[in-house]
């Protein structure tokens, strides 16, 4: 018999779940069908499904279902609403199931994650891969050797990240949601120009995340979207060691309009805020990338000279 | 110095949120400055430009108050993005210079009253827990009496004889509310009103013109953000029906929102944020219970109601309902507004016209 | 004798007026600036289109729609006054019986409206501050050296448009830009434009809407050769422009006040009587209304803008 095919869009969540869902689903023997890296046909494919005024990564997912409509049995669209009640998540991340559900005739296959009420991510993958005739407790092995093997490769990560933090180079932290700035339509592109600039990038999501969630609290002390306190809770710590930051976000992202808004007035350096809604012409972010990669150089060289 | 306590505005609420600060506090409680144009454009001038409006309104109410020398600023949001504003308006306004003390009562995670109280002894020292929760209790009923009475208006408005004399009575019930001596007080005064509201003389058809308003509980429940599109849409002869008030929002939400979900099965699953898998099984109910119309109103940028709004789409398809979508800004033009409310009350007379004579026939 | 109606179109931009017969037939129509001022320009025009008009002809009802349709309505005594909407659809059914989709894109608004067996069965607006406006339009084409009449034929030329973010003005403004500076061709830019604004249109107005055949497209923006092929080349049909198709809401409002026609004529003699208004801020409690009084032969007629619903004629 063939195996089950189950699609993943290659967009939010999975830039969160990747590793989990592919090494758990392959070992549970399903085949994986992940969409392409974002291009041009999925983000008119995006515009076509989704609604005007969703944001840019919601489009983009749109986009990435649209386009693995007909080609796999399934479609895996978990739905996040909260990790407790001070580590909630974006309202799209918990809405996206519903929305899709109602654009698309596809299969979905669909976890919830709603830790306020109980439901664990362990349980939503139990409920979910149950009715495939999977045994509860090979779910539960593997899900947790899976877990043990992830937890190993996130410590690498963040051990590399962190080395970059010695380089000598212009340091810029970017600072912004991972399926935005791994992405190859949206964050992507701005990393290569950094990159032409000569700069060492800094990314802010590979830092521990349960120290990143404690030391987010000198930033903002309410804060209470998971998502955004692991990505500016780097801040605080490696302040002294980067030399610029540049907050990455889409248009018009709601967490991201008042969280960058208050850590750029609460932070003394070099900030840069890069607000995306279209990347078919790079020219104007070379501009403003170039001219703010010069400002922290100059600020650079003089404080420099000023230690001397 | 003296403490003078100011808040932001939503709808006629202001009158429950004075009487009750009033009632507990030993401070002077500011009226907060009604909405007007001017607060908006302040608003605008010191909020981040993607933040959704009503963070806009409640910025610029706030400036206003302390120019008129409040020293102590009220915000009580809670859910989706209003839960967040507190710590931001309260970062700008420190830039600006203002000299308060901000308390915000619902923030997310740590919703405990032990907080509260803390925060009102502070204000306050002479605070009494028994005191305060009898006022609270108070209040709770005025707010449910007040969106009583609201609903009745709605439904009512269009068809008054004389004008204005739903919105003049409704002005005078209120100076009464925020006078009462005492719960039963109060209960007097709302069954009074109850009676003299149905008094009123109204001309009303038979099988009126029926709209049902949904959408973000902000814009939804201020008219001065939402244009005064209620009102407008019932003066051509409408029955307006609109389920989000306070009420609604801290006694009834908790239970209907099962309910909702259960009934709106086929397209909802789960919450969506804020009231949007409220809306959803609204739209549903309305185009079951045959409405002629349905308005859904928005701010701008507002996360929840646009995952909403494909499936509220979806089913107005289904049921073959008119909906009409708005999205405000603090730059929406008022005329345009005007001319979309008209455009859409004669589309759906004309409809019922046809439907009529294709009945008969 | 013979019976007519005249109906005008008053927008913030342009003034439009028509004169049609007992059956529906334009036979005198005018197209003017309103320069800022709907009272004298419909001054202007009514006084052209009666100079025009031949003796046998008196006039027997005025509309009035646009936006600036209460105050021109008052002034002239009209028996209809309506939204431009509904005008304009109805303008359109005249001519199209079988019309089910009505595109629209004028100077600040953009409009879809879907009918069937000529009742308006559903109709949708612009929800986004919306770079595909006629507005829009005309400030590029300015930025960018080009008069606004050639844009549409240039558009044409072109093989190749270069896409431009358009879901907001500040983005499209930025982008349109850079564009010019990183050396594109003017044409392709300007197809670019229009094939943006067609787009635009479909993802936000026609959003969740089906949209079937006749398909006409009126409003100031169908004048543009460029942004009508583009709608052909997406929809995949044949799109219809009438001629007279910025006529069609004073048409519409015209062939309204047919159906409300009065038993004397209209004379229309504006020379002779006063009309003013006067703008006041009330100030007698914090609404702080904005008011306008409106005065005819020096006599208060009518206040606008009241929150609470005070009265001032009294």
């Amino acid at each position: 018999m063939d195996k089950i095919k189950i699609g993943i869009p290659r967009s939010m969540y999975y830039y969160y779940y990747k590793d989990l869902w592919i090494n758990l689903l392959k070992q549970l023997g399903f085949e994986i069908i992940i969409s392409p890296k974002t291009n041009k046909q999925i983000m008119n494919l995006g515009n076509q499904y989704a609604y005007d005024e969703m944001c840019l990564s919601l489009k983009n997912y749109i986009g990435h279902v649209a386009y693995l409509q007909g080609k796999c049995d399934y479609i895996l669209v978990p739905r996040i609403d909260n990790f407790g009640s001070d580590n909630q998540t974006c309202t799209n991340f918990l809405a996206t199931f519903d929305i899709i559900h109602n654009l698309f005739e596809e299969n979905l296959l669909n976890y919830n994650i709603d830790y306020n009420h109980h439901e664990t991510e362990l349980k939503g993958f139990i409920h979910l891969l149950k009715p495939f005739g999977i045994s509860k407790k090979e779910i539960v092995t593997t899900y947790l050797e899976v877990k043990e093997k992830i937890k190993v490769q996130q410590k690498n990560e963040v051990r590399t990240n962190l080395k970059k933090l010695n380089s000598l180079n212009i340091k810029i932290l970017i600072v912004g949601h991972p399926y935005n700035v791994y992405d190859d339509y949206i964050g992507k592109p701005i990393i290569k120009i950094l990159k032409q600039l000569q700069t060492e990038i800094i990314y802010s999501n590979l830092f521990n995340p349960k120290i990143a969630q404690e030391e987010s609290k000198k930033i903002s002390k309410t804060l209470y979207w998971k998502y955004s306190k692991e990505i500016i809770g780097c801040i605080p710590r490696i302040i002294g060691k980067i030399d610029g930051i540049i907050f990455l976000s889409t248009f018009p992202c709601g967490l991201d309009s008042l969280v960058n808004e208050l850590a750029i007035r609460k932070l003394k350096l070099p900030t840069l805020n890069l607000v995306i809604d279209d990347m078919d012409s790079l020219t104007g972010f070379e501009t403003r990338l170039e001219s703010f990669v010069d400002v922290v150089r100059e600020r650079k060289k003089q404080k420099n000279e000023e230690k001397n | 110095m003296k403490k003078k306590i100011s808040f932001p505005q939503m709808g006629n609420y202001y009158i429950v949120a004075k009487y009750l600060f009033e009632h507990i506090l030993d401070a002077e409680i500011m009226t907060p400055p009604k909405i007007t144009s001017k607060t908006i454009e302040i608003g605008s001038k010191h909020s981040p430009d993607f933040v959704c409006t009503p963070f806009k309104y409640t910025l610029g109410t706030m400036i206003e108050s302390l120019e008129k020398g409040a020293n102590v600023l009220f915000q009580a949001g809670g859910g989706c993005r209003y839960g967040y504003y507190s710590e931001l308006q309260e970062e700008i306004l420190k830039e600006l210079g203002y000299e308060f003390t901000y308390i915000n009562f619902v923030s997310e995670g740590e919703n405990d009253l032990k907080k509260i109280y803390h925060y009102l002894k502070q204000i306050d020292p002479h605070f009494k827990i028994r005191k305060g929760l009898y006022y609270l209790f108070i209040a709770s009923k005025m707010v449910k009496y007040m969106d009583k009475i609201d609903d009745y208006i709605r439904l009512n408005i269009g068809f008054e004889i004389k004008k204005n004399s739903f919105q003049n009575l409704n002005q005078k019930m209120l100076k009464e509310f925020s006078k009462a001596r005492g719960y039963f007080h109060l209960r007097r005064i709302y069954h009074q009103y109850k009676k003299k509201f149905r008094k009123i003389e109204i001309q009303k058809p038979k099988h009126p013109l029926k709209v049902g308003i949904i959408g973000e509980l902000y814009t939804v429940m201020e008219p001065f953000s939402n244009y005064y599109l209620e009102i407008e849409m019932a003066r051509y002869g409408i029955e307006i029906k609109r389920y989000t008030n306070v009420h609604y929002l801290l006694f009834e939400k908790g239970k209907k929102i099962k309910k909702y979900l259960k009934y709106a099965r086929e397209y909802i699953h789960y919450k969506m944020g804020s009231d949007a898998a409220d809306n959803i099984a609204r739209t549903k109910y309305l185009c079951e219970q045959k409405y002629d119309g349905i308005i859904h109103i928005k701010s701008s940028f507002c996360t929840p109601e646009i995952g909403a709004m494909p499936i509220i789409n979806k089913i107005c398809k289904e049921y073959d309902m008119p909906i009409i979508f708005f999205s405000f800004d603090s730059s929406t033009s008022e005329v345009g507004i005007k001319t979309r409310c008209e455009a859409f009350y004669d589309m759906i007379e004309m409809r019922k016209k046809h439907e009529r004579l294709l009945s008969r026939n | 004798m013979k019976d007519c109606y005249l109906g005008i179109d008053i927008g913030s931009i342009s003034t439009k007026g028509v004169i049609i017969d007992d059956h529906q037939k334009i036979i005198k129509s005018l197209y003017i600036w309103t320069e800022g001022n709907p009272k004298e320009a419909t001054k202007r025009l009514i006084t052209k289109l009666k100079e025009s008009l031949e003796a046998n002809y008196v006039i027997k009802g005025v509309g009035t729609t646009g936006s600036a349709r209460k105050l021109i309505g008052l002034m002239l005594d009209a028996c209809v006054v309506k939204n431009e909407i509904t005008a304009h659809a109805i303008g359109t059914l005249s001519r199209y019986p079988s019309v089910r989709t009505i595109l629209e894109i004028g100077g600040q608004d953009s409009k879809m409206i879907l009918l069937n067996r000529g009742i308006i069965t559903d109709y949708s607006m612009n929800t986004l501050c919306a770079a595909g406006t006629g507005s829009f339009l005309s400030s590029q084409a300015k930025r960018l050296g080009i008069d606004i009449q050639d844009f549409g034929k240039l558009a044409l030329q072109s093989n190749n448009p270069v896409k431009i973010a358009a879901r907001c003005t500040v983005f499209a403004e930025s982008d349109l830009i850079h564009k010019a500076q990183v050396g594109y061709q003017k044409k392709d830019i300007i197809a670019g434009l229009c094939k943006s604004i067609v787009l635009n249109y479909l993802n936000n107005v026609g959003k969740g809407k089906k949209i079937v055949g006749p398909i006409v497209f009126q409003g100031g923006v169908s004048k543009n050769e460029g942004v009508v092929k583009y709608f052909e080349e997406v929809l995949k049909q044949k799109i219809i422009v009438d001629p007279d198709s910025h006529l069609m809401g004073a048409l519409g409002i015209a062939i309204l006040a047919k159906n409300n026609k009065r038993k004397q004529a209209y004379h229309l003699d504006l020379q002779e009587v006063s009309f003013d208004t006067v703008g006041m801020e009330c100030n007698q409690c914090p609404n702080n209304c904005e008011i306008l009084k409106i005065y005819k032969n020096k006599k208060l007629i009518d206040a606008w803008g009241s929150r609470c619903g005070r009265e001032f004629t009294k």
